[in-house]
């Protein structure tokens, strides 16, 4: 969806670089949220698909000449 | 579909990173140690993205490079390495406050190739064709308007000009309980 976006804006070359499994545990790495925020999405996000749900990925892309 | 307006999201999204503690948990998941040797300590304690577009955006000596969301510097600061004394990175960031800390730690850097700037992604404050290359680093996904954000950042691309951008994206739909709650905002 983001590679579209980014197409769609009028990038060219637009490729997924890098692209990883951002799950709960790289959530609670963050000095952002409450214990209770955090305790709120362990609850709501299946755990056997922690892995699946979220990426981190790097889109490149270049605009035309 | 967006719960919340624009302003109100800003608001939360800049209340929650002014919060945000020190920690190296985040930088050590996602920079080499040798690079962040080479940064001040406090930079490498606020790094809050989500993944490296520095690494992956090719920089070269004396380019123009504009990083949208540089918090408290960390992209800034390694963007400025790579281009050199030739070459120019400006620093831009909707938080004053997180503004504050990239001052800091750019000063203590001594980098001197490096601008910040307030302001916003949706209207980014650059005449067109400002940049030979645009980083951003867990920032576009707190944008409600993400393609507005997107059209902003080629039109101040110069022709030929790239993008590098850190993100976080789903496979599936989020619980609508999640959505909704005013802290997701800021994941």
């Amino acid at each position: 969806m983001l590679r579209k976006k980014l197409f769609n804006v009028g990038f060219q070359a637009v490729a997924t670089v890098d692209r990883r499994p951002f799950g709960f545990a790289d959530l609670a790495r963050y000095p952002l949220f409450p214990p209770e925020f955090l305790d709120f999405v362990r609850r709501v996000l299946p755990s056997e698909r922690d892995q699946e749900i979220v990426h981190t990925v790097v889109v490149t892309g270049r605009r035309p000449l | 579909m967006s719960y919340f307006t624009d302003a109100d999201a800003r608001k939360i999204i800049s209340a929650t990173y002014e919060k945000a503690q020190a920690s190296t948990a985040v930088a050590a998941r996602l920079y080499a140690p040798g690079e962040l040797s080479l940064l001040p300590p406090g930079a490498v304690a606020l790094a809050l993205g989500v993944n490296h577009p520095v690494r992956h955006a090719a920089l070269l000596r004396g380019e123009r490079v504009l990083d949208i969301g540089c918090g408290a510097g960390i992209d800034t600061l390694l963007a400025a390495r790579a281009v050199g004394s030739h070459g120019r990175v400006v620093g831009l960031d909707m938080t004053p406050a997180m503004l504050d800390r990239a001052r800091g730690h750019i000063a203590e850097a001594g980098a001197d190739n490096i601008e910040l700037r307030e302001g916003l992604m949706e209207a980014l404050p650059f005449p067109d064709g400002s940049f030979d290359v645009v980083v951003s680093n867990g920032v576009l996904s707190l944008s409600t308007r993400k393609s507005r954000a997107l059209a902003e950042m080629l039109r101040v691309l110069r022709p030929g000009g790239r993008v590098a951008l850190g993100d976080l994206v789903l496979t599936d739909t989020l619980p609508e309980a999640l959505v909704k709650d005013p802290t997701a905002l800021a994941v």
